[in-house]
């Protein structure tokens, strides 16, 4: 097995956003908002820059929570759960908010998730030997030339 | 290896695990994190839109049960053996009213601080003190040893095992989409029910209608007071004015029915405490009297305060109804509360149980509707069955009484209370052989120089009960006379039974275990050193008050004075209802003939104050004889004098008529407000009796030179009453009834509630006392024994305690709804079809039915 970035290309911004809209509505219908971290962490595989990769993770799963919201206010009338949960914290009428709450969480676990996928990644093929047989790490390389920040910096 | 990047993915694990236990973490009271807050698994989650026809696979089942649930979501269990239907009850309890049944379980087991948390364990300590588990465990022990003497016995134990199985059926399939929003924000997971927890909802039940502890408030009065003949005159137990319940008692043979209720022993020795009084009062200190009554108001109380708990129902035979047959009518009063306390169900079982009306979830009974030959409903007897006994500690070993010449060992019961924070609170609770020693629950003993609690608490339904034999019995009852063979059994809560039969029978069964006390009257706390004080046996069941087939052609009750005490051997110690809403109920059944379920659906929503009825004309009069001109109380009194009495929400003379009530209270017992205004100003029958009577001596204000006559009062109180009203109502001068009279029904959670609006009644049939009615009729039967097939039902709630279902509170737009015209409530029909088959057929435009659950084996 070569490293990872060697393995999985990068197929560009808007692609790996789908992805990761895709896999944050997959994993969310399990009902554990723990597993956007992964979806976060997946959609960051097709990336290669670490601040891309959280944008990515961010708002693939903003997305993808919106448009779960969007449903579910079409069909399980999630404003009128939205106004009695933030009435329980005297807040009573302010329904979006917990919308907008809950996807902004969704968004930074994606985020978090892109994140924590490209560091781990970047370790892990520091261990993995290259499509070449060499062991030596290759330097990232920036997926164009204006690109160069990393979380280094 | 490269540094940079082992620090970057350390740096990167900073987010995530922050995010986790800020998600984690509770906030407030959102126990369960705000990782809830996700589309799929947590809140937003909540069972909506519901499913279609289902087929549930049901392990424990004997064959296959067809539920139809009808459109207002009222399921109709057809099965073919008791134990596959009252399984399928308890499924659909659970499906239903998971939350409901949880919280009522763990509050009267004293186990809400593991739902909540610490700051409850004030609560579980009253309620594990007061031992209802304990007695419920007594209760199924009891039926697990003699179920094999008795097949009643086993078939009512059959039907706790069958609840509980199919209740567990459900939690074992929650899953995020079904798991109640309440769970969810409190991050709390329901345990598997077990047989134990039916009976603690039956003795919460109890003890929310029969548990009140009078000694204590009588004791602080009097000694407030301290001065008896004010303390006799002002609050008796027996009230003027009263048309007692039972006025034509009937006694059974006792060679027939020799035990007390529930089976046990009995005495047929008439009142032993007017023999000889030989145990004093003990005064409690009064710092301790205090304590322990707020710690009696401040205990949540499972069906809402006792001075709200109360009830009509009436039947009629065929000599009063248009039909020439009995119609029978119930609407009990409780605290409202969402869900509500009660759940509809329809259950047949061919050839042996055909019965439909309102369950309370967790119990596998219907307790008030109808079944193929008799209907029945409940009111509250509201007897005094709850004494205190002051034990006499050894001073030298504080776990030790003395009674019959000795010292005895209390009985300890190590009643650890664990929290949701994982703390243990050790707790323990005495109990003596009058019972458990009620201090033990807030340490109020060292206040009254005791180093140990020593207040026991006698209360009847203590221990083993069988209520739910009786139960079970009553749904296959076929006639009044097997509902009063069912009763037998019936030892928990006093309750005035309302039955009809097809058979053109009717009957008033008082029915509960009423105490026969021996060396004292059971109003004040006692020393009792030996068995010869204290409730030494019960009234023997044959002679429980009842009325059978009255010659007037109605019985009633509406929480009343049971029977009058010149006409029974025994004393059934109160204090008991007003007596106002009885008053009308009887007046309306005297008064007419060829009655209707139309008229009957009227009389349920009547609202004629009768107070006012009484004492109104006695106000306009003295304002016509002393008053003195003042265009404003004119106005006002001219307002009176063309009010019918109804307490309709778009009138003005109902709210004037609340303010005058109060001031001539305050007006006319200056005697007692002037020792302490916390003392309750008498009752309004002592009142109406003082008016009509022209009591000189209580008119009088006593602090004052000239002496008042009860004109001159009732005036004043006029002026008292505009002016508060004046004042409190400024910023609404139309003074509408209904802009204050309002009806609001809090989730049990406080997540939400239901009404809001303006409401009908006060202290009338339809009640709904006070200013925002927190309490009233908690459903309403008609039933009609010439066509039982047509009887009609609505309670204030849904079926579904899911906030988000249509079946939340469509039962309520019913029930609220009042149509001007016919003068009634609205009601849904109760279909009673016998086949699954025949109730489709009859659903000829889809409007009836909304789904099927099929269970299967």
């Amino acid at each position: 097995m070569g490293k990872i970035d060697d393995t999985i290309p990068v197929i560009g911004f808007l692609p790996a956003l789908v992805i990761t809209i895709v896999f944050g509505i997959v994993f969310q219908l399990a009902g554990n908002w723990m597993l956007m971290l992964f979806a976060g962490a997946f959609g960051a595989l097709f990336v290669r820059r670490i601040r891309k990769a959280f944008l990515v993770g961010f708002l693939g799963i903003a997305l993808a929570w919106s448009l779960l919201f969007v449903y579910l206010s079409i069909t399980a009338q999630a404003m009128a759960v939205a106004n009695i949960f933030i009435g329980l914290l005297g807040l009573d009428g302010l329904g979006a908010l917990v919308i907008v709450i809950s996807v902004l969480i969704g968004a930074l676990l994606g985020g978090f998730g892109g994140l924590l996928g490209r560091a781990l990644y970047e370790f892990l093929d520091e261990f993995l030997p290259s499509e070449d047989g060499s062991d030596i790490a290759p330097q990232p390389q920036p997926e164009s030339a204006e690109e160069e920040a990393t979380l280094e910096e | 290896m490269n540094k940079r990047k082992v620090v970057n993915l350390a740096l990167s694990l900073i987010g995530p695990i922050a995010l986790i236990v800020i998600l984690t973490m509770p906030i407030g009271p959102l126990t369960g994190g705000l990782g809830i807050i996700q589309p799929f698994g947590g809140i937003f989650d909540n069972g909506a839109p519901g499913p279609g026809s289902q087929t549930i696979a049901l392990p424990g089942l004997d064959a296959e049960v067809e539920v139809i649930i009808d459109h207002l979501g009222v399921p109709h269990i057809y099965a073919e053996s008791t134990y596959d239907a009252f399984m399928a009850l308890g499924y659909m309890h659970a499906k239903d009213r998971l939350f409901q049944v949880t919280m009522q379980n763990y509050l009267a087991s004293g186990r809400v601080s593991e739902i909540v948390g610490g700051y409850a364990a004030s609560s579980d300590k009253f309620y594990r003190t007061i031992g209802l588990a304990r007695s419920a465990q007594d209760s199924l022990d009891w039926l697990e040893a003699n179920a094999a003497l008795d097949p009643d016995i086993a078939e009512a134990l059959d039907g706790i095992y069958a609840e509980v199985e199919g209740a567990n059926a459900f939690i074992r399939s929650l899953t995020s989409a079904n798991m109640p929003i309440e769970f969810k924000v409190l991050g709390f997971t329901p345990e598997l029910w077990t047989p134990v927890n039916c009976l603690i909802n039956a003795k919460m039940l109890a003890w929310g209608l029969a548990g009140s502890i009078m000694d204590f408030q009588r004791q602080w009065i009097r000694v407030t007071l301290d001065n008896d003949t004010l303390y006799n005159d002002l609050l008796p137990d027996v009230l003027p004015n009263i048309i007692p319940i039972i006025q034509e008692q009937v006694n059974l043979s006792l060679a027939q029915y020799p035990l007390g209720p529930g089976k046990v022993p009995a005495s047929e020795t008439p009142d032993l405490s007017s023999i000889s009084i030989i145990a004093g009062e003990v005064q409690i200190p009064a710092d301790k009297l205090d304590a322990l009554i707020k710690m009696m108001n401040d205990v949540i109380r499972p069906l809402g305060d006792l001075e709200f708990v109360g009830s009509n129902n009436w039947a009629i035979n065929g000599s009063k109804s248009s039909t020439g047959m009995p119609i029978v009518a119930g609407d009990p009063h409780l605290g409202f509360q969402a869900p509500s306390v009660w759940y509809e169900a329809h259950i047949v079982v061919p050839g042996e149980l055909d019965v439909t009306g309102t369950t309370f979830p967790g119990i596998p009974s219907v307790l008030i509707g109808h079944n193929d030959h008799i209907a029945y409903s409940f009111t509250n007897v509201g007897a005094d069955v709850n004494d205190i006994f002051v034990e006499q500690l050894n001073p030298a070993n504080p776990d030790q009484y003395m009674y019959n010449g000795e010292y005895r060992d209390f009985i300890i019961h190590q009643e650890d209370i664990h929290t949701k924070e994982g703390e243990i609170i050790p707790f323990t609770v005495k109990e003596s052989v009058h019972g458990p020693l009620l201090d033990s629950v807030q340490n109020t003993y060292s206040l009254d120089g005791e180093t140990h609690p020593n207040l026991a608490m006698n209360w009847t339904i203590s221990g083993a009960t069988h209520e739910l034999v009786a139960m079970s019995e009553l749904m296959k009852a076929d006639d009044v006379f097997q509902a009063i063979d069912a009763f037998y059994w019936w030892d928990t809560a006093g309750q005035n039974c309302v039955v009809g039969d097809d058979s053109g029978n009717i009957a008033m069964l008082v029915v509960g275990r009423f105490p026969i006390r021996a060396g004292y009257t059971g109003e004040y706390p006692i020393t009792a050193l030996n068995d010869s004080v204290g409730m030494v046996s019960w009234i023997p069941y044959a002679h429980n008050p009842r009325e059978i087939n009255p010659a007037r052609g109605f019985v009633q009750s509406a929480n009343q004075r049971t029977i009058a005490p010149s006409s029974y051997a025994y004393d059934i110690l109160g204090p008991q209802a007003n007596g106002y809403r009885a008053r009308r109920i009887y007046y309306l059944l005297d008064n007419n003939d060829d009655i209707t379920v139309d008229d009957m659906k009227r009389f349920q929503a009547d609202v004629v104050e009768v107070r006012a009825e009484v004492i109104v004309p006695y106000v306009i009069s003295a304002w016509d004889a002393v008053g003195d001109g003042n265009t404003t109380i004119s106005d006002v009194v001219d307002l009176l004098r063309v009010w019918n009495f109804d307490m309709e929400p778009d009138l003005v003379a109902p709210t004037i008529w609340m303010y005058i009530l109060d001031a001539i209270h305050e007006e006319t017992f200056d005697e007692i407000s002037s020792i302490d205004t916390a003392i309750p100003l008498s009752r309004t029958p002592i009142l109406e009796e003082f008016i009509v009577t022209n009591n000189a001596y209580y008119f009088d204000d006593h602090t004052t030179g000239p002496v008042e006559t009860r004109d001159d009062i009732l005036v004043e109180a006029l002026f008292t009453a505009l002016d508060n009203l004046a004042v409190e109502w400024i910023d609404e001068p139309d003074w509408e009834y209904g802009n204050r009279h309002t009806i609001y029904i809090d989730h049990l959670a406080s997540f939400t509630y239901i009404g809001g609006g303006p409401h009908r009644g006060q202290n009338t049939i339809n009640v709904a006392g006070g200013w925002v009615a927190s309490s009233g009729p908690s459903t309403r039967l008609i039933a009609d024994l010439n066509a039982i097939d047509v009887s009609y039902m609505a309670y204030p709630g849904g079926q579904s305690g899911n906030i988000f279902s249509p079946h939340w509170d469509d039962m309520f737009a019913i029930w609220y709804s009042f149509n001007e015209i016919t003068e009634q409530h609205g009601y849904h029909v109760m279909y009673f079809y016998s086949t699954a088959a025949a109730f489709r057929i009859a659903d000829t435009d889809g409007s009836l039915i909304e789904r099927t659950i099929t269970f299967v084996p």
